[in-house]
């Protein structure tokens, strides 16, 4: 195997999305495509897990512009990851677009997409990474754009976030490649990783709003609530769900492990331990309140990612493995929940949980998926989001060493998990439960096709769980720099921490008794977090908050056009010279000349005579 | 057919040329657009034929009349290139757009002539022969700007010739200082011979006087803020003279100028690398602010040239450690800009000739009929943006870093917020045009994509903006082999 077959993750699906592009027409044959591209994807990335490949080809001048790809270990996991979730998703995909008339577009850029984040995993040089990284724009604007015929203003507003994200990112590039003294290639970065102060730090937190940004932190989020309702389903799954997560986290993890070095408890790992609880705790918040089966588990993929950002910025070795662990975690029961969601709203014509309820008897597949995937992404033992948040509270506290200042953060990763639970619990309650609001009962179970898919991420959910050495020992812990774990091994059912473990159980037995009481206070589980949505104080924020007051992009937006009006009242002046200003003096001056201009000889004449002295004095005095 | 014949013939094809296309035009239509595309190919086919030699390394020279009057190096064969093969598209794309319009006689003459005055700018050494180019450009630019004749379109034509003329005689001041201070340094006479003054000048600093005076001339030129406004009231010409406005020919000649005269030729104080990258960043901001504003679909396309035009200037103005990225990339905007803004132009055109409309809050829905021109317009407009894998992605980067390397970061943060900004007028004019609700019923009035010549040539230059970024390598040795023979890098 030689490294030109790098090529093939990247150029296997473009192809095959250029090929559904054109035959756009046919949606049948371009999922067919889909399906053959993913499928053979997945064999292909088995075939390249595990091993070390290069390849570097000139790619312009300038000394150091090189295309050049690299497979190691972590690469080869995201490769293999994301080839997974692109075949299960490209499965469901087959029944729930069908008959849609955007369909083939759909799988163009699913295909595409797909082509981009293997690019992005398998880059080595800065550039390429930049390079495929940006180009994801255009296929998350096309998908989102494929939604309804009113979707293109979420799909604008994604790309507008998302592209002030990656341009920070390209200035972060460009400082790194400085710093590196010209070297752009990771894996010649890595062997002399940069220290941070200074323009470095700069760099690395410019690098970090981009890593962050396509993970799906704050404050660049905004846009993944509304791509929830406007654009297909499954996109959800695949996109933010899943492979932004995997490339956001894979760049993060990178930054802090091979291009700079970030020490526990510096400035910069406290600014990302800050900025994950912020994201932890504001998006959880807000999906508390949803009433949107696919609403709520947007703000979710938003929170969840506060965990992994929490876990790598410890910079402790128990952190970062938890915080990748919770990173190939989260993809899998996240897109598992969206699938499910995507399903009740195929099958039950809505994704409103105020016209759902009882949906446990007619889909009870659907029904037990969501369970193990809920059980997971709230941390219930011993399903996979137990372990790897277990790692991060550890992380976290670890980090805060000596002083001890990490339960700051740990209590409010803590708060996370609280809310988190309550919100599933009101969830399930609301669409599985509760009485119907009208009449259901001809609802049923989703397509074997859709079925599929959810069943075997649900069973990976369960099985990186009870049996976590798997992922650990082979997948997570061999990403860490040799010299770092130490011979440390974090897998194993019997929990490192009984403490922690007794702090998780107590805030979900918390979330539970909250629940109880506040669907009793109400009467249905819909109503379940109504106390807390209408609490004094709570109120007011909630409102504003869904009236977008806080959305950075409306802000900016605003901020844009204040911008622009100012600049377009300084032109306006300029051009007022121009049409105004110059036009008054050039009359003004024709009009000073013309009134001496007499029609006189005998005043021309005594001009002339005067100019003639004026001259012949001027030249004596020259002589 | 020997390098100095070639050189000829790219400049004197179509410069010469374009006097017959009135005579020919007398005897038929087909024949006149058939010969003015003759001209223009035959420009890029030259230009084209240049490259070996130019690649070599060994700059051809053409003497005329005891002079040296032209010369190719790899920046003259790139530019000419460049416009050329923009050029050369808008002249096809002219066939359906300015059929139904009179005086077409003159137009293609125009055109042609234009191109041709382009072409002797680009290869001229000598600085007078510059400075005749210079103003043949500004007569044409003129006469097409006012080419629907009513009282405001000449109005505006005779503000963008006052406009640029001032600038060119500001310039020619300065040429004459040039010409003084080689006198000067050499004890003899002067010369406005470029490869002299280079030799002549070599250790000195040319005087700021003179450089001030001549960036008059460029920035008029290249509508650089505040003697920018003379390009957004142009608009009122027929579309592709627009386009050959902004992305083939007048606004180029800025830049270029700026290139041959300051990095090849005149050595210039530091001063200016400090001073024009700041001047830039301004003129990128304003513009595009401007364009977040503007309604009018033609003037916004305008503020962006305006500050794309910026970001050229940026990457040619650079000193120290980000020089030589910072001038490769400038030349790679050059290319990808001329093709992606000329594609914009283009769509505008198909959309203002069928739609009969160009503001753009009163059009909206039209991807539902002229499909192409809106796939075309979103992919030039990427290319704009700078987004991968379309060709305005590496242009940017480059930009941006030769700024950042160069340790400019309040100018390059500046541009950072201007590419903000552009992403965000773009979407705007996209969104307005061609998506949401249709404010007319398109498709009863019978509204549609209607020249099979127009559609194509807007094709062409969205494929073109998708492969310059495919195959970025081939243009990017050129421009980088370019950066090395002026002396930049080695």
């Amino acid at each position: 195997m030689t490294g030109a077959h790098l090529f093939v993750p990247i150029v296997l699906p473009a192809a095959a999305g250029l090929l559904a592009l054109l035959l756009a027409k046919k949606e049948r044959l371009c999922a067919a495509l889909a399906l053959l591209a993913t499928a053979a994807g997945l064999a292909d990335a088995g075939l390249l897990f595990g091993k070390a490949l290069n390849f570097a080809a000139p790619w312009g001048g300038l000394g150091f512009f090189e295309f050049s790809l690299r497979l190691d270990h972590f690469s080869g996991f995201v490769l293999l990851a994301a080839a997974g979730f692109g075949l299960l998703i490209a499965l469901y995909s087959v029944a729930f677009m069908k008959g849609r008339s955007s369909a083939g577009q759909y799988w163009a850029y699913f295909l595409i997409t797909l082509a981009f984040v293997n690019g992005a995993a398998l880059a080595d040089s800065l550039i390429v990474l930049l390079f495929f990284w940006e180009g994801l724009l255009l296929t998350l604007f096309g998908m989102i754009y494929v939604g309804h015929s009113g979707a293109w203003r979420t799909a604008m507003k994604a790309f507008v976030l998302t592209g002030v994200a990656d341009l920070c990112m390209m200035a972060g590039v460009a400082l790194t490649i400085y710093l590196a003294g010209g070297q752009m290639a990771m894996s010649k970065i890595q062997a002399h990783p940069l220290p941070t102060g200074g323009l470095a730090s700069l760099a690395f937190i410019l690098l970090m709003i981009g890593a962050t940004a396509k993970a799906g932190a704050m404050p660049f989020h905004t846009w993944i609530p509304d791509a929830a309702i406007d654009a297909p389903l499954p996109f959800m799954a695949l996109v933010p769900a899943a492979l932004e997560k995997l490339a956001g986290i894979y760049f993060l993890a990178r930054i802090t492990l091979d291009l700079y070095v970030l020490k526990p408890g510096s400035r910069l790992s406290i600014l990302l331990m800050a900025l994950g609880c912020v994201t932890i705790l504001l998006p959880v918040m807000m999906a508390l309140v949803q009433k949107n089966y696919k609403r709520l588990l947007a703000f979710h993929a938003i929170s969840q990612v506060g965990y992994m950002i929490l876990g790598i910025g410890t910079a402790v070795p128990i952190g970062i493995v938890g915080g990748l662990f919770h990173m190939i975690n989260h993809a899998m029961y996240k897109s598992c929940l969206f699938l499910t969601g995507g399903s009740v709203e195929k099958q039950a014509g809505t994704a409103d949980l105020a016209q759902l309820g009882a949906l446990r008897r007619q889909m009870p597949i659907t029904f037990a998926c969501f369970f193990v995937a809920a059980a997971s992404i709230c941390g219930v033992p011993p399903f996979n989001g137990f372990f790897s948040k277990e790692l991060v509270y550890d992380g976290a506290l670890k980090a805060g060493g000596a002083w001890s200042w990490g339960w700051v953060f740990y209590a409010a990763a803590l708060a996370g998990s609280f809310f988190t639970a309550a919100s599933f619990l009101k969830l399930g309650h609301a669409a599985y439960f509760d009485k119907p609001k009208q009449d259901k009962s001809a609802v049923r179970e989703a397509p074997v096709s859709m079925l599929l898919p959810m069943l075997v991420i649900a069973g990976m959910c369960l099985l990186f769980g009870v049996w976590n050495q798997l992922p650990l020992q082979k997948l997570i812990q061999p990403i860490l720099p040799a010299g770092m774990l130490k011979g440390e091994d974090f897998s194993g059912l019997i929990p490192h921490n009984w403490w922690l473990v007794a702090g998780t159980v107590a805030a979900l037995l918390l979330a539970l008794a909250n629940h109880l009481w506040g669907a009793r206070r109400a009467g249905s589980g819909l109503g379940a977090a109504d106390h807390i949505h209408h609490a004094p104080g709570l109120a007011g924020i909630y409102d504003a908050a869904e009236r977008r007051v806080f959305d950075p992009y409306e802000i900016g937006m605003k901020f844009a056009d204040a911008v622009g009006w100012v600049t377009w009242q300084v032109d306006r002046a300029i051009d007022f010279l121009y049409d105004t200003v110059t036009v008054k003096l050039t009359a003004a001056f024709v009009f000073a000349v013309r009134v001496p201009h007499t029609g006189s000889h005998a005043m021309y004449l005594a001009w002339a005579l005067v100019g003639l002295a004026a001259i012949v004095l001027l030249l004596m005095g020259a002589v | 057919m020997g390098n100095e014949s070639l050189l000829l013939l790219t400049v004197c094809a179509p410069l010469l040329g374009s006097l017959l296309l009135p005579l020919l035009g007398q005897i038929s239509e087909k024949l006149r657009n058939g010969a003015a595309l003759l001209m223009v190919a035959a420009a890029l086919a030259c230009a084209a034929g240049l490259l070996p030699a130019a690649i070599a390394g060994t700059p051809v020279t053409c003497r005329i009349g005891g002079l040296d009057l032209f010369q190719a190096d790899r920046l003259a064969v790139f530019m000419a290139l460049v416009s050329t093969l923009v050029g050369a598209i808008i002249v096809l794309y002219s066939f359906g757009y300015i059929s139904h319009y009179q005086h077409r006689n003159e137009y293609y003459f125009m055109v042609v002539l234009f191109l041709g005055a382009m072409m002797g700018l680009v290869f001229a050494r000598n600085l007078i022969a510059m400075y005749l180019c210079w103003e043949i450009t500004a007569i044409v630019c003129w006469r097409l700007i006012g080419f629907f004749r009513d009282k405001n379109c000449v109005l505006k034509a005779d503000k963008a010739f006052l406009v640029t003329v001032f600038g060119a005689v500001c310039m020619l001041l300065g040429f004459i200082m040039v010409y003084v201070q080689v006198a000067k340094v050499s004890g003899g006479t002067g010369s406005f011979d470029m490869e002299v003054i280079k030799r002549t000048l070599a250790g000195h600093h040319v005087s700021n006087w003179a450089v001030g005076l001549i960036l008059l001339g460029i920035f008029s030129k290249s509508a650089t803020v505040p003697l920018h406004t003379w390009l957004p009231d142009a608009g009122v010409a027929p579309s592709p003279v627009t386009a050959l406005l902004h992305a083939a020919v007048l606004v180029k000649i800025g830049v270029y100028a700026y290139a041959r005269l300051f990095l090849v030729t005149m050595p210039v104080s530091d001063l200016w690398q400090v001073l024009v990258p700041m001047a830039a960043a301004i003129s990128a901001l304003v513009s595009a602010g401007a364009a977040l504003i503007e309604t009018d679909l033609k003037r916004i396309i305008a503020y962006s040239t305006i500050s794309q035009i910026a970001f050229i200037f940026l990457g040619l103005s650079m000193g120290g450690k980000g020089q030589a990225i910072g001038v490769v990339g400038g030349l790679l905007y050059i290319l990808m800009h001329g093709i992606s803004k000329g594609g914009l132009f283009l769509c505008a055109g198909i959309v203002e000739q069928n739609a009969k409309c160009r503001d753009i809050t009163k059009l909206g829905g039209l991807v539902k009929v002229m499909p192409v021109t809106a796939v075309a317009f979103l992919l030039c407009a990427f290319s704009v943006m700078g987004i991968p894998p379309l060709g305005g992605f590496f242009s940017k980067y480059l930009v941006i870093n030769g700024a950042l390397t160069s340790g400019q970061l309040l100018v390059g943060f500046t541009f950072l917020a201007g590419a903000v900004l552009t992403i965000l007028y773009l979407f705007r004019v996209f969104n307005l045009v061609f998506l949401g609700e249709a404010r007319t019923d398109w498709v009863g009035q019978g509204v549609g994509e209607k020249s099979p010549t127009m559609v194509f040539s807007v094709g062409a230059l969205a494929f073109l903006s998708v492969a310059a970024g495919l195959l970025v390598k081939w243009p990017f040795d050129f421009a980088q082999q370019a950066v090395q023979q002026m002396g930049i890098m080695q």
